[in-house]
């Protein structure tokens, strides 16, 4: 995926990543965005995701460090946070030259809803997603009905056995650290 | 006879106080049952069990020396002991005061449920699954959720607190949910007790201020949530022992 230079909006750290997913549905941003998930234990898997917007809605998502595109580069983005996110915005004519790709596309509320766990955002997202991206003029089905029925980012997540093998263990440490912060035995 | 559970997730807005509320509800039909609102800094269980208007909460037995039978009410054929929304009150109290009042309250019933806080940030948010003998992760299919209730438990069993099961709520029907169900249960040493459907009637029985069982006892998340209850088997231990356990936590005097 070739995303050509945009022009950088906002660089900043975040815990979670549907913060920048609201930014860009609230400022209707056409452009992208990069995660660089900062867990230093899970950077073995290294690489970053850019999720693609137009006028503030999803079209586009692809992980760098595994080369998966659509559901399965959310599932890869999925990290325990904090991600550093930069958000550029970029003309039309831009993101029309990246061209059509199947393999990368994701519905309007997917990242909203699987990657973010935010319902409420992912329903806003697909208010604001044309009427052809909502509902498919041939069966009726929504993209992100369609999406169900392939592998969606939640089990792609599920699947990735080494991924929640380094979040349980980030997690214990974690929690044995903080035992001695605060004086657990 | 009593062993505590900690209802726990990692995320809000996944529904534990309404999960809290519903299977102390359905556990009561075999067992004494307290439920306690172990989340002081959104202490919110006070709303949905009609509340909101008591003096004394779990607040003034952790700052003021409040005794913790002053903040116990029989509501819905359980003991509910609400805490207060004050963020002063928050700021003052002791939450190590906690494990004492856990210790006195388990003298006095057989199923304890502690609502947990929505984040694993503090010392007084994951002290209730330090006190727990078991938790109950309460998750939604969706990767944030999933990941934070790994963390959960993580932190529960870094402790030696046990996992009793999984609580899928607030469940879409879109959300292929039996198959990621099953894939999750792979990751976890607790089975799924039940998927619970998202639902009006959860919303509106927060609205009316009462517990969804007593609210909609036959909407299908009641039912979901009975299922749930159904699959926990509490164990029978000695109070007394039990009471010990909380008064010899590895929970220090002083903040």
């Amino acid at each position: 995926m070739n995303v050509p230079e945009g022009t950088l909006l906002k660089s900043r750290v975040v815990e979670r990543p549907r913060d920048p997913l609201a930014v860009a549905l609230d400022r209707s941003l056409t452009g992208y965005a990069v995660f660089e998930p900062q867990e230093a234990l899970l950077l073995d898997a290294g690489g970053c995701g850019i999720i693609t917007f137009r006028d503030g809605v999803p079209e586009l998502a692809y992980y760098t460090g595994t080369d998966r595109g659509g559901p399965r580069a959310l599932a890869d983005l999925a990290m325990p946070g904090p991600y550093h996110v930069e958000l550029y915005r970029l003309a039309r004519a831009e993101l029309a030259s990246i061209g059509e790709h199947d393999g990368l596309a994701i519905p309007p509320g997917m990242a909203a809803e699987r990657l973010a766990g935010d319902p409420a955002l992912a329903s806003s997202t697909r208010r604001a997603a044309p009427a052809a991206r909502r509902t498919d003029a041939t069966d009726g089905e929504t993209d992100d009905e369609r999406a169900d029925a392939e592998p969606g980012a939640v089990e792609a997540f599920l699947a990735d056995e080494e991924k929640i093998d380094a979040i349980k263990t980030q997690a214990r440490t974690e929690a044995q650290r903080r035992a001695e912060e605060w004086g657990f035995e | 006879m009593v062993e505590a559970f900690a209802v726990a997730s990692g995320k809000g807005g996944t529904g534990k106080t309404t999960s809290t509320l519903a299977l102390g509800m359905a556990l009561s039909e075999e067992h004494d049952v307290t439920v306690v609102d172990a989340d002081m800094g959104m202490a919110n269980m006070l709303f949905h069990a009609g509340l909101s208007d008591v003096e004394t909460t779990l607040h003034d037995v952790l700052t003021a020396d409040a005794p913790v039978a002053a903040a116990t009410y029989d509501r819905f054929d359980m003991t509910v002991v609400p805490c207060g929304t004050s963020l002063d009150d928050f700021r003052d109290a002791d939450p190590t005061r906690l494990r004492e009042v856990v210790a006195q309250l388990a003298a006095d019933t057989d199923v304890l449920l502690l609502d947990s806080a929505a984040a694993l940030d503090s010392r007084s948010a994951v002290l209730p699954i330090v006190l727990a003998d078991r938790v109950i992760v309460v998750l939604q299919p969706t990767i944030p959720a999933l990941s934070d209730a790994l963390k959960v438990q993580e932190y529960a069993t870094s402790y030696d607190t046990g996992v009793a099961g999984l609580l899928f709520n607030k469940v879409h029907d879109d959300d292929a949910i039996d198959e990621i169900a099953t894939k999750t249960e792979q990751y976890f040493d607790g089975s799924t007790l039940s998927t619970v459907p998202d639902s009006e009637a959860a919303r509106e029985a927060r609205r009316a201020g009462r517990p969804l069982l007593a609210h909609a006892p036959s909407s299908p998340p009641a039912e979901s949530f009975r299922q749930a209850a159904a699959r926990i088997d509490v164990r029978n231990r000695g109070s007394e022992a039990v009471a010990d356990r909380f008064r010899s936590a590895v929970v220090p005097d002083s903040p």
